[in-house]
């Protein structure tokens, strides 16, 4: 394909007149130029691809430049393209936002950035910039901290509906400390503590070894004979789970009749017999 | 007082279904105390703009590990915290709290102890001292709810006598007997209306007859929003993970037959499982019911008048019992809770059944109940199966039996990729108890085994529901985080807005991703990986596709990682305007990805981790940082 020259231009006002664009050059009617009004609906984001951009101009009434718009600015222009911005300033403004804008320019990126003669009768000022003609990496240098204003984060603006208080100013010193654990006596060992069912503490993993080892300990893997002809010395193993205790090797099993083949029902995890 | 409900209210926010069988005592024991008119009430159920109309309630509040409130209290929660609610929006309102928790924890009963202050804050009276049970309590919760009941109804009936005429009951009651049921079985001869239910299959018809079955449960009232709006056809059910470490994750597609699926990125399908057919035989077998029967279930007044309003509409069309049963009580998956086992008792004849029913009933026998019955996933089944003795008349079955739950799924598809289609992503639940009995997820488990290729196969009962997650807004950048099963809403987000990115710009997106490996369970590794290299997640529309294989290297590897690595983008997305999503498992995930939040907005900033973490809080109050996880 040829070289298509494409420039951007926008600008924060609703409506932009063609002379403007005759003063910087360019020919409205060239097909390489792509006009943005209202420009703060984007909300920073300019939907171009990267590097799509030859040129980009921005026009005044943007009034802030936040960091982000350089930032798109940056990522649109192809290496090498140029950036030009213009500012309405009053004389006595001029000096101070023409200084503001190259720092932020130059924090931003871009190289060869001059601030054109200041020109009192215009109250405005104008900056060039050119993108680097290497590409640049994603990340981006850290805002410059000692021109910070006291709000340092973004403001974000809540319906009344949605405003609640602070959950945590309703508890006081006392419920803040170290719960009192009630008094157990010696003999209460361990069984009153359990996990909640979604432990994150670690505690369900603890509670499940002692499980294992417990069961490991007392209860006795079944064999084949214990299942075709089940015996049970205590008379309850063939009662279920609630009456079998606690090293009972049928635990886990259906009830069954004693002398009658116990039947697994389809759900039985059994070790190797 | 001109308007206001003179009952007894009771609001539970239970987690695991102790703080439930609490309330549902102390309801109980109100209506020992002759109390006339008294409701129980899980608060997700209750809505707190009518709190000012009620004059006496009692609120039962369990703490969750981290100090949270039960999910069913949240929505509760977050609007008594409203800034603009008032000190005197609950002046004339009597309240007593009562809370679960465990002083193991170091935010030990924050959720009982921080609704006692708001609701004092918002101008109501405390009756009595909130009361804290401990699970570290030789006796659990029951130790301080025993002493503390008494406590509440001597103060109550002081306040306001007409509560509690019969208050004597309480404190000095004559004898330890079982009360009637609350409801009692209309059973109605055949007619021609019901010839017709056991011919029933115009789909139409089949979703009143689900529709007439719950609304006539109990447990359900009210609750369970009438007829699915669609009987789905499961066209494809493929797995999605592969290799043997034996998880089972599945893509569904459902579609309707005789209308078009409706509804928008973000919502939640609920589901109404079908139950093993050889299960609800065994369960009539018994249970000595007759199957074939039609049923009413009507509220039994016995001497007194029933003030409460009840089931509707159910009085008109009897139903087929076995239809009751199948769609409507939950038989052979969840568990009871403990006043099952002693209402049991009640009914055993044998004596060593009968004494092992009241010792799991009892205070000293609730940590063996716990492991024979919660620990175990023991189901209804299963128990009435082991006491073989027993036998429960159905009335009481009804009223004790867990209710048929709906299960929700976020769904997958965005309909403008895949019209009249409903996608799920669906991990098949599975677990091992302590005594070595394999467990299935009900829902999870009965839609892996439904089979497209059958003719005349069985439908999916389901209903369309608005999910937590906002809808995105084609011009708003996404930071989606959605590792494993979490993955399922933001697929839809990304189709959706590739589709959009057809006609009209839209705004870059974050993913993350994560899972174990890329070759058991990246899920929709094509689908992702698509995108990022040509469309709405590639680098040149300025977004962005990261995954974290937590086990393919030696440390673990999570999103919260990967996030952190992209510290710089993240927050210049977040400055741009963009909304957080975040989607996935309920454990530790959600507070380690808010964690790595929290670093990059205060690295980026050169700000302190506490403004950080304000600052996201305000995020989240104005609809751009968004949770829904599951457990």
């Amino acid at each position: 394909m040829g070289e298509t020259n494409i420039s951007l231009v926008l600008t924060a006002e609703i409506a932009l007149p063609i002379h403007t664009i005759r003063q910087f050059q360019m020919d409205p009617a060239s097909g390489n130029l792509v006009v943005i009004t209202q420009c703060e609906s984007l909300g920073c984001n300019l939907p171009f691809d990267v590097a799509s951009m030859d040129t980009v101009i921005a026009l005044s009434e943007i009034e802030n430049f936040r960091e982000q718009w350089f930032v798109e600015f940056a990522r649109v222009l192809k290496p090498s393209g140029k950036l030009m911005l213009h500012k309405q300033a009053t004389s006595l403004e001029q000096e101070e936002a023409s200084l503001n804008l190259v720092r932020q320019l130059l924090t931003s990126g871009f190289i060869e950035v001059e601030a054109s003669d200041l020109n009192c009768s215009n109250q405005s000022v104008t900056i060039k910039g050119t993108k680097a003609s290497w590409t640049v990496g994603s990340s981006y240098p850290l805002k410059n901290k000692k021109t910070r204003s006291v709000n340092i984060l973004p403001n974000i603006p809540i319906n009344e509906e949605s405003d609640i208080i602070d959950e945590d100013s309703l508890l006081t010193v006392e419920d803040l400390a170290k719960p009192q654990l009630p008094i157990v006596g010696d003999c209460e060992v361990g069984k009153a503590r359990k996990a909640c069912k979604n432990c994150t503490c670690g505690r369900a993993e603890a509670e499940a070894k002692a499980e294992a080892e417990e069961g490991k300990l007392q209860k006795l893997d079944l064999t084949q004979d214990q299942i075709n002809n089940p015996r049970s010395a205590c008379g309850s193993c063939g009662l279920g789970d609630a009456f079998r205790c606690g090293g009972c090797p049928y635990r886990g099993l259906p009830p069954f009749t004693l002398g009658e083949k116990v039947a697994f029902s389809g759900n039985m995890l059994v070790t190797d017999i | 007082m001109e308007g206001k409900k003179k009952r007894l209210l009771v609001l539970y926010a239970s987690q695991t279904g102790n703080a439930m069988d609490a309330a549902e005592r102390v309801g109980r024991e109100s209506e020992h105390g002759g109390c006339p008119s008294v409701e129980v009430l899980s608060m997700d159920h209750f809505d707190p703009n009518s709190l000012p109309s009620e004059s006496t309630v009692v609120f039962v509040v369990s703490t969750t590990g981290q100090g949270d409130p039960p999910d069913s209290m949240k929505v509760f929660w977050r609007f008594l915290l409203r800034r603009n609610l008032g000190s005197s929006w609950l002046e004339e309102l009597h309240y007593a709290v009562f809370g679960l928790g465990d002083s193991g924890y170091q935010k030990y009963n924050f959720a009982a102890k921080k609704l006692d202050k708001r609701l004092q804050d918002l101008g109501a009276r405390s009756v009595i001292e909130k009361g804290l049970g401990d699970d570290q309590h030789p006796s659990g919760y029951e130790g301080a709810l025993d002493p503390w009941l008494m406590s509440l109804w001597k103060t109550l009936n002081h306040i306001n006598p007409t509560l509690l005429p019969e208050m004597s009951e309480i404190l000095h009651p004559t004898m330890r007997k079982l009360e009637h049921p609350k409801f009692k079985i209309v059973y109605h001869a055949s007619t021609e209306a019901t010839q017709h239910d056991s011919q029933i299959s115009d789909l139409k018809d089949v979703k009143n007859m689900i529709e007439r079955a719950r609304s006539m449960s109990p447990s359900l009232h009210g609750h369970d929003h009438g007829e699915p709006h669609y009987l789905l056809k499961m066209v494809e059910n493929e797995q999605l993970t592969k290799g043997d470490d034996g998880r089972n994750v599945r893509q569904f597609v459902l579609e309707a037959l005789a209308s078009v699926v409706e509804y928008q990125v973000g919502d939640v399908l609920d589901v109404l499982p079908g139950q093993n057919s050889a299960s609800v035989d065994a369960f009539i077998k018994r249970c000595k019911l007759d199957p074939d029967s039609y049923i009413t279930i009507e509220p039994w007044s016995g001497e007194k008048d029933s003030l409460d309003e009840y089931v509707n509409g159910s009085s008109d069309h009897p139903i087929q019992l076995r239809t009751f049963i199948s769609r409507a009580m939950d038989i052979a998956s969840a568990s009871p809770r403990r006043y099952f086992f002693e209402v049991m008792s009640y009914y055993a004849s044998a004596e060593h059944e009968k004494e092992k029913l009241q010792y799991f009933a009892s205070p000293e026998g609730r940590d063996d109940l716990y492991q024979y019955n919660q620990k175990e996933h023991r189901t209804v089944l299963e128990i009435l199966e082991d006491f073989p003795s027993v036998e429960l008349p159905f009335e009481w079955l009804v009223q004790l039996v867990p209710p048929l739950k709906k299960r929700s799924f976020s769904i997958s598809s965005s309909p403008l990729t895949h019209p009249n289609q409903v996608h799920l992503t669906v991990s098949v639940v599975s677990s091992v108890t302590p005594f070595k009995r394999n467990r299935y997820g009900l829902c999870s488990s009965w839609l892996a085994g439904l089979d497209p290729k059958k003719d005349g196969e069985v439908l999916v009962p389901s209903w369309i529901q608005r999910g937590t997650l906002p809808i995105p807004h084609p011009m708003v950048p996404l930071i989606l985080i959605g590792p494993g099963t979490g993955c399922a809403p933001f697929k839809a987000f990304i189709e959706e807005r590739a589709m959009q990115n057809l006609v009209e710009p839209t705004a870059p997106i974050l993913f993350f991703f994560g899972c174990r490996t890329r070759d058991t369970d990246f899920l929709y590794k094509d689908f992702w990986l698509a995108h990022s290299s040509d469309g709405v997640l590639s680098e040149k529309k300025g977004s962005g596709f990261y995954v974290a294989f937590s086990r393919e290297q030696e440390r673990k590897v999570y999103v919260q990682h990967k996030i952190r690595e992209e510290s710089a983008r993240v927050w210049r997305l977040l400055d741009g305007g963009a909304a957080i999503y975040l989607a996935g498992s309920s454990t530790k995930m959600p507070a380690d990805v808010t964690e790595a939040l929290e670093e990059v907005v205060a690295k980026e900033n050169g700000v302190t981790r506490e403004s950080a973490a304000r600052w996201l809080k305000t995020l989240e109050k104005a609809g751009r940082f968004n949770i829904e996880t599951w457990s």
